[in-house]
């Protein structure tokens, strides 16, 4: 494996590690009456997709927040960033990403 | 016209389109409600009012047509596209007739219009009654004799008008008229298939083409595990086998069209199934279906390989835009005052 390979294969690993968090929480927070297998990476969080409502966005501002330290104070940022299930893994990946850089 | 100005009408204004290719049924008797969960993928939990956005599957799990079902006092709305008219209502009486069920074609008799855009809400809201401004997404109701109801594939505030034909006309002239003052254009298909590309809707008539399930299309959310549908035991075999592929957003440096190779690494790992420039972005949009070793956003070593030309590609999470429509309230804003208050960006980058 090349190094650019181990790096990909690493941020896979690192994605599909997030995305089975992100799939618990939905599951196991939000209620989504899914299995974790169910819910596809890009689906839609609100109207279709997996159906959230309103006050699910804000138990979801809130777990962002304490499980993965993501906060999101802006509405429109808010609105932008949590589109899907994927955008959510971005955010979180982004921001952990982000911590891991040295200042 | 051109395809740019179109798309600019649906992003920013209010777009006008005949929904000619969406095609009306109702279900109706005392089976019908069984026949129905037979033939649908998902769960038939649908109440007055409400929209169900669902598939009709082939018994080899793959997509046949894409739907919206209703239910409406006593009876059942399904507005399906794909196929042609013909072909759905075959679909249906081959799957649905029987003691207790009725199909009805309602395309000779009645006419939808469709109306999108971030300031779609208030123009409707102007020529049919304000109410409908307050209509949540994926419901619908009854203005009088007609069915207006808010869906939309493009990722701005959408809906449909259902009349009879022969008050369509004296409808889509009062749409007209009152739409001067939100500079309305009337597009075509192909700006609504551009639009659902962005907004990473699904497509009947583009991806919808490929031989492939809602596992591999990634439409499991259309889809119960928890009972027998036209098509559940080759999507449970599909699940049990696993699938080897997976629908994924790209953006292009250059042109790319539907069945080009996508590589990495100088090795095949999939095709692009759906394309389309996107003046929004300045770049090419584009699904392709992936090995799902690499389906995954974040991948910037992609190339494209079609007609002698190789283009650089890159994965992202769909979709590719930040709608105006995020950013619009019908409690604040108005077209006529846009140019007052700040939007953001189309595209974060």
């Amino acid at each position: 494996m090349t190094p650019q390979d181990a790096t990909l294969a690493g941020r896979i690993a690192e994605r599909e590690a997030v995305l089975a968090r992100v799939r618990a929480l939905l599951i196991q927070v939000l209620g989504v009456q899914r299995e974790p297998d169910e819910i596809d990476p890009d689906t839609p969080l609100f109207g279709s997709g997996l159906g959230l409502d309103s006050i699910d966005a804000v138990e979801l501002v809130v777990n962002l927040q304490e499980r993965f330290g993501v906060h999101l104070s802006d509405d429109a940022m808010l609105r932008a960033e949590l589109r899907t299930v994927n955008t959510l893994v971005d955010l979180i990946v982004a921001r952990g990403r982000d911590a891991r850089e040295p200042r | 016209m051109s395809l740019a100005e179109d798309v600019a009408a649906v992003r920013h204004a209010v777009a006008l389109s005949r929904l000619d290719h969406v095609h009306h049924f109702r279900i109706r008797g005392d089976g019908a409600y069984d026949a129905l969960d037979r033939l649908l993928p998902s769960a038939l939990r649908i109440r007055d009012g409400q929209l169900l956005h669902t598939l009709l599957l082939t018994e080899d799990a793959h997509p046949f047509a894409e739907a919206y079902l209703c239910w409406d006092d006593e009876e059942f709305v399904l507005l399906a596209e794909g196929p042609t008219a013909e072909a759905i209502a075959g679909h249906l009486r081959r799957h649905l007739e029987g003691p207790g069920v009725e199909v009805e074609d309602r395309g000779r008799s009645h006419a939808i219009l469709g109306l999108d855009g971030p300031y779609a809400w208030e123009l409707l809201g102007n020529v049919v009654e304000p109410e409908v401004i307050g209509l949540p997404y994926l419901t619908f109701y009854h203005p009088g004799d007609a069915i207006c109801y808010r869906a939309g594939k493009t990722g701005e505030f959408g809906y449909g008008v259902i009349l009879p034909r022969e008050r369509m006309a004296d409808f889509e002239r009062h749409v007209r008229a009152e739409g001067e003052a939100f500079d309305l254009r009337e597009v075509g298909l192909d700006a609504l298939d551009q639009c659902a590309l962005e907004n990473w809707f699904f497509n009947i008539r583009r991806e919808g083409r490929e031989p492939v399930t809602p596992i591999e299309l990634q439409l499991q959310w259309r889809v119960s595990r928890r009972k027998e549908f036209v098509g559940s035991d080759a999507l449970r075999r599909r699940r049990e086998e696993g699938a080897r592929s997976r629908l994924t957003c790209l953006l292009a440096d250059g042109p790319v069209s539907v069945g080009d190779a996508v590589l990495l690494d100088g090795g095949s790992v999939g095709r692009i199934v759906n394309a389309g420039f996107s003046d929004s972005r300045g770049e090419w949009v584009a699904l392709a279906l992936l090995d799902v070793a690499w389906a995954y956003p974040g991948i910037e070593a992609f190339t494209v390989h079609g007609g002698g030309a190789t283009v650089a590609a890159r994965s992202v999470s769909p979709p590719v835009l930040v709608n105006r429509s995020l950013g619009v309230s019908p409690q604040l804003h108005s077209y006529a005052t846009r140019h007052e208050y700040a939007s953001a960006p189309l595209v974060r980058r």
